[in-house]
């Protein structure tokens, strides 16, 4: 009964008789005398990842480990408020993934998700996101949609995206490998993507795409493909797909001799996957990335090395996408002053800062992508490998604006609240 | 979506030449010699058990697991990999055969098959709880790396060995059972296992043995195939299903269905690769569902499992 | 099982599973995931016809599932969002897919049919995945809408979920009603003894088709109610592994007996919900407890219910 008075005091001091009114706000100020958190709401912060499908070693325990240190180093209070933290397993399935969005911003009042790999997921997770007018953030998928046609003012989307990883490798080798090409591509919306975005880097820098295989998803025999390939004579062989894919189709393509005269280009290329063939396999072969722990800039060290003392190894740049992320989140709540979302929203809304992970990192207002340069890697060959881990050289870098796409071409169009 | 695409001058038709051709009809044989000996397993398990095992892909993609971990923490020895692997899955299936599924043979089959589903599916997680999600690494030996001029082509030496092992165990399956006096039990405890029984053979012990068989097949076919893809806790899956399509084309309870079967549906991919690679997939599934309708035997089945 | 009588037993069971039912979304974890067994209650019970009660176990009713989803879906979204519509437009698509396939499958039995319901399930499987304009492809089919019914504010979730209970008891009845008809009975009779049958008279494979038909419609119908739950529909609705997911829930709840593959379905996807919370190994858990079903209590949970409390159920 007292607290039914409590409330009704808050929201109408007018609506009861005035003994109840009277009482009623002597037991507020008692109640804000004696515990002056007791009616502070937590922040709940939650991240929503594959704890038990394919990108598990990826994604999983190291992007919620991130989540926590990033709390934990922000000192687990923000205006006041107490940080909470749940996780939730989608398994990499997307009706999972909706199911626990569902669950974290009704159940839990989660305030913000994090994370979310693979793209339909994600995608369906943005959608739960604008109905129940919370915040989302996309880490480790990369499909363009969420800033694109799918995009809306509760998602945001940190790490990368599939138009910088097809760019900045498109232009990079163009300029450094070769000008004639020939692409692998997944047979699939995502593939397809890529190879839009790869020719057009080729292109723009005067490269010619000698041909194009589309490869089913999942095919675990890639070698006519392969050959198809060798016959063409390319200089660049760009191997657009993920995963299981990008491992079968590269042993292959090493088993047949391919790289004694081409070189390899990746779309996406992971320490886990390096790790789970063989740095044999991958050696000399390009990629790009958003960050890696052997960049050089400022605060890099510091924070691989705060995480090799807890995970005894060094983070991969998911782990690092999501600290960032959580960390500049909570810094926009702090500036917004309030956990309301549509407030952190317009504190997010065209940031610029630097941290280590992203230096420069602006947060875009027309389509809530986090823009910053992109890194190419070079995956080592075994006797380059000094360290645990140690699988890459960094060997260009591609600036912020020809990185990622023009604000004007996204096609987002960014409704309201 | 059109991709601006160059042709290099002087090459002709894309790739169509008569040396593609030829190399894609190598890639159908290699595909198909891992579908055949997986096949083999398969029917001879369903021939004599009358048992349709959903888990067979998982004790295949277990086979390569084996493999692995005897090269990266016992023997670095490929070989050696290639013979104790199939042999420690052929005892593990027959374990399970002589333990567990012995007990289900009196209710209908389709317990039997559930329970394989249910088997298929801790095989697997058990993989990923131990070995992780992402896959292991495993290469062919340095012997075989490399590859062969065949005159007209280079060709990997490591799938010219797989053809040449595939056949030799194909033939030394159907030897063994066409040839041997175990075999001609085998065979006659297929047609009639009551009989046999009654004859005073131990059936059931015949039963656990030609499990153990099927099981160390499926396992062999992992580690055949284990250089030539990633290893992971779910390679198993996309082949269990191509499996079924391979014995039923080729006919249940079949040996030489297995192998005609089994290099068809991998040649018939290999082409559809080359003819319109997105629907390379879909159309054995079409093939088998034409199969089933018209002729649901398959090529070389019996009429009696037309049921 | 069908006693005829009303025993106080069953009044007693049916009314306690009635206000379980109504209480459900304050106690299940949250009111998304109660919604969520209701459908797949309603997909199992569904399945628990042609397998049960039919005797045809087959590996591909994600194909009539995953239709009625992307036909709901396509029609919210891109004809007209209606839900009358929509579901109307599911239970259309299921079951013209289910006479189609059902009229090529039944000509085999026993193994041969489930491979050719496995095969037509794939073959749907890859046409989603390849038509990207109609179904989203891998994306799966984004922003479908929820419109209200009438007055029903459908987007509350709690309301969608009576809205939901409603409904899926409405099914159970008529599908309880099918099963205990002279064309149930002639569905067991046939599963029992297929020549016997066929010697009585029946026309054995019409009797099937029409239970195939039966079957599609109401997975079709489930499938509906998924798209509107999940405001989308993911590929692998349509994924022989979901097929394999209800074989599990009817087997395990029971089969032959509606109520356990229900029972079935709330058990596994609130284990699943629950002990996912826990453990990354959900799936071996779950292969586990079905091989165990399987090896043990072949008749389910109804099963055990009955043994041990002596129920007659």
């Amino acid at each position: 009964m007292l607290c039914l008075n409590l409330i009704f005091m808050r929201k109408e001091v007018m609506t009861m008789g005035k003994g109840i009114q009277l009482m009623g706000i002597l037991v507020l100020i008692l109640g804000f005398i004696v515990s002056p958190g007791f009616t502070a709401e937590p922040l709940k912060i939650a991240t929503l990842t594959d704890m038990s499908g394919p990108y598990a070693e990826l994604a999983g325990w190291g992007n919620i480990n991130a989540a926590k240190m990033a709390i934990e180093d922000f000192g687990g209070k923000v205006l006041g408020m107490n940080i909470e933290y749940v996780y939730r397993d989608h398994q990499c399935k997307a009706d999972l993934a909706n199911q626990k969005a569902i669950e974290l911003y009704e159940k839990e009042k989660a305030d913000v998700i994090f994370d979310c790999p693979n793209s339909a997921s994600g995608l369906a997770v943005t959608n739960q996101a604008l109905k129940y007018k919370k915040i989302f953030i996309a880490i480790t998928s990369g499909t363009t949609r969420y800033t694109g046609d799918l995009c809306n003012r509760y998602t945001f989307h940190w790490a990368y995206n599939d138009y910088v990883l097809a760019t900045s490798a498109g232009i990079w080798a163009a300029d450094n490998l070769g000008k004639r090409w020939y692409t692998i591509t997944a047979d699939y919306a995502w593939g397809h993507d890529l190879l839009k975005h790869f020719s057009a880097a080729l292109q723009k820098r005067g490269g010619t795409l000698l041909g194009n295989e589309m490869v089913p998803l999942g095919a675990s025999d890639f070698s006519p493909f392969i050959i198809k390939a060798m016959n063409a004579k390319p200089e660049v062989l760009a191997l657009l797909n993920a995963g299981k894919d990008t491992v079968n189709s590269t042993k292959q393509a090493v088993e047949f001799g391919l790289r004694k005269t081409t070189k390899i280009v990746h779309a996406l290329l992971f320490p886990e996957d390096i790790k789970a063939a063989g740095p044999e396999v991958f050696a000399d072969n390009y990629v790009t990335a958003s960050w890696d722990w052997t960049v050089d800039q400022p605060g890099v060290k510091e924070f691989v090395a705060k995480w090799m003392k807890k995970f005894g190894r060094p983070p991969n740049w998911f782990n690092a996408g999501n600290y960032s992320c959580v960390t500049q989140y909570l810094l926009a709540v702090k500036r917004a002053g309030s956990k309301d979302p549509q407030a952190v929203i317009k504190a997010l809304e065209g940031y610029r800062f630097n941290d280590f992970f992203a230096n420069p990192g602006y947060i875009r207002p027309e389509d809530h992508k986090r823009v910053g340069k992109a890194f190419i890697l070079r995956a080592k060959k075994p006797s380059e490998i000094k360290e645990p881990w140690d699988y890459f050289q960094i060997v260009g870098v591609v600036p912020a604006d020809q990185a990622y796409q023009d604000v004007k071409e996204t096609g987002c169009k960014m409704g309201g609240f | 979506m059109h991709i601006p695409v160059q042709m290099d001058a002087g090459k002709g038709k894309r790739g169509m030449n008569i040396q593609f051709v030829i190399m894609q009809l190598f890639n159908g044989l290699i595909l198909g010699s891992i579908y055949v000996i997986l096949s083999l397993g398969l029917t001879i398990i369903f021939g004599m058990l009358g048992i349709i095992n959903f888990a067979h892909g998982a004790f295949y993609m277990f086979g390569a697991f084996v493999a692995y971990t005897i090269v990266a923490y016992l023997i670095p020895n490929f070989w050696v990999a290639l013979i104790a692997g199939p042999i420690f899955m052929a005892v593990f299936g027959a374990a399970c055969e002589a333990f567990i599924l012995r007990r289900l043979y009196n209710l209908p089959p389709l317990y039997v098959m559930l329970f394989t589903f249910g088997l298929m599916l801790v095989l697997q997680d058990f993989i990923r709880m131990v070995y992780g999600a992402a896959g292991v690494p495993f290469r062919a030996p340095s012997s075989l790396d490399g590859a062969i001029n065949l005159g007209f082509m280079f060709y990997p030496k490591y799938r010219i060995f797989l053809i040449v092992i595939t056949s030799l165990c194909s033939l030394g399956v159907w030897l063994f059972l066409s040839k041997t006096k175990l075999g001609a039990i085998i065979r006659a405890g297929t047609d009639n296992s009551v009989m046999v029984d009654a004859l005073g053979i131990n059936i059931s012990r015949i039963f656990t043995f030609v499990f153990g068989l099927g099981i160390g097949l499926a396992g062999l076919a992992g580690v055949l195939a284990a250089p030539l893809q990633n290893v992971s806790h779910l390679m198993g899956v996309d082949f269990l299903v191509d499996c079924f399509v391979v014995v039923v084309v080729g006919g249940m309870g079949s040996i030489s269905g297995s192998i005609v079967g089994g290099l068809i549906v991998g040649e018939i991919i290999a082409f559809g690769v080359m003819v319109w690679p997105p629907m390379a997939h879909t159309l054995i599934y079409i093939f088998m569902a034409a199969f089933l309708l018209i002729r649901p035997r398959g090529l070389f089945g019996r009429e009696a499992f037309h049921e | 099982m069908n006693k005829g009588a009303w025993s106080k037993q069953k009044i007693i069971l049916i009314s306690a599973t009635l206000l379980l039912a109504i209480l459900f979304p304050h106690v299940a974890p949250y009111v998304a995931l109660a919604s969520e067994i209701l459908i797949f209650a309603l997909f199992a019970m569904a399945f628990d016809l042609m397998l049960g009660y039919a005797g045809m176990l087959s590996f591909g009713h994600a194909a009539f599932f995953g239709m009625g989803a992307y036909t709901a879906g396509v029609i919210l979204k891109d004809l007209y969002p209606s839900v009358p519509l929509a579901l109307l437009g599911s239970v259309i698509a299921s079951s013209l897919a289910g006479f189609i396939i059902g009229f090529l499958s039944i000509r085999r039995r026993g193994i041969y049919f489930t491979m050719v319901t496995l095969a037509f399930a794939q073959m749907f499987y890859f046409i989603a995945f390849k038509w990207t304009s109609l179904t989203g492809g891998d994306d799966g089919l984004q922003r479908v809408p929820r419109p209200s019914l009438g007055p029903l504010d459908l987007k509350s979730q709690i309301v969608f979920y009576y809205f939901l209970l409603f409904s899926v008891i409405l099914c159970a009845i008529v599908l309880f009603r099918i099963v205990n008809s002279p064309f149930g009975k002639t569905l067991q009779a046939q599963r029992e003894n297929r020549n016997r049958a066929m010697s009585i008279g029946y026309d054995v494979d019409k009797f099937k088709l029409r239970a195939f038909i039966l079957s599609a419609f109401f997975s079709g119908l489930a499938g509906g109610f998924y798209a509107l739950l999940l405001n989308f529909v993911p590929l692998n609705s349509l994924h022989w592994t979901n097929s394999g997911e209800v074989v599990v829930m009817t087997i395990t709840g029971g089969m032959g007996t509606l109520f356990g593959p229900a029972l079935g379905a709330v058990c596994i996807i609130l284990l699943r919900d629950i002990i996912s919370n826990f453990t990354e190994s959900w799936t071996f858990i779950m292969g586990f407890l079905f091989m165990a079903a399987v090896l043990g209590f072949r008749g389910g949970i109804i099963g055990i219910l009955r043994s041990k409390l002596r129920l007659s159920i």
